[in-house]
């Protein structure tokens, strides 16, 4: 596997994972009597993050990991939508796509 | 036209900003610190040789404990979905910072990506900040 190959798979791991991760540090203001719980479940997918995001570091500058970890904007209003119930507008969801698409122009040319 | 509902209140918007700058300085320090283990060495090094060859760890990890507490905080005042776009415009500090501080280089069409990042977000932060959340009024 390519260094490139391997530092976006790497990248791309981290977002998905951060994804969750803030969707519980969500959910723990949500349901309050197990706050501890969710807080500490969230940080430790915050962590793994970390984990892969620094392996990604080795192989990718800056400049193209950070935009394609930028994904995980998307996952994670994806998943507040689907998991928290959060109410996602049309207009919200278009900011969305513009932020991904304005990310994939950021990464392609890189 | 502003909502009532569209307004940030400046409680939100000074955390937001303070998420966008506290991102900007893990990303760059972070990969300035990763920058000065050779990748071969790195993998073979413990969390406290790496600390100790480069300080600059200690700085981020500092930084990131910040960025969570102050997560944690803007959490409880805001939806996910509206909060997280919101701190994309940390690719516009990032890839300027990138540029400034670590020599990188930049196409224009990622100059029109920045451009379709700072729209979205104009676009997120017009879509109202919170939906019903009785019970974190007051946090």
């Amino acid at each position: 596997m390519s260094e490139i190959a391997l530092g976006t798979l790497l990248v791309t791991m981290s977002t998905l994972v951060e994804g969750m991760g803030q969707t519980l540090l969500k959910k723990s203001w949500l349901d309050l009597r197990r706050r501890a719980l969710w807080v500490t479940l969230g940080v430790a997918l915050l962590l793994l993050d970390i984990v892969f995001y620094s392996g990604a570091l080795w192989f990718l500058p800056v400049s193209t990991a950070f935009p394609i970890s930028g994904l995980s904007f998307a996952v994670a209003v994806v998943f507040s939508w689907w998991l928290l119930s959060e109410t996602v507008t049309p207009t919200r969801w278009a900011g969305v796509i513009l932020i991904v698409g304005g990310a994939s122009l950021v990464v392609a040319f890189s | 036209m502003l909502t009532a509902r569209s307004r940030i209140p400046i409680r939100l918007f000074l955390g937001l900003a303070l998420a966008i700058v506290l991102d900007t300085g893990v990303q760059l320090l972070w990969k300035t610190a990763v920058d000065s283990v050779p990748p071969a060495a790195s993998m073979t090094l413990t969390v406290e040789t790496a600390i100790l060859q480069q300080p600059l760890f200690i700085v981020v990890g500092a930084l990131m404990i910040a960025q969570l507490l102050n997560w944690l905080k803007v959490l409880a005042h805001a939806d996910l979905s509206y909060a997280k776009p919101i701190t994309s415009l940390s690719y516009v500090t990032v890839s300027v910072g990138s540029v400034i501080l670590l020599g990188e280089s930049i196409h224009l069409l990622q100059v029109a990506g920045i451009v379709m990042v700072i729209a979205g977000v104009w676009l997120v932060s017009r879509s109202g900040h919170a939906g019903a959340q009785p019970e974190m009024a007051d946090r």
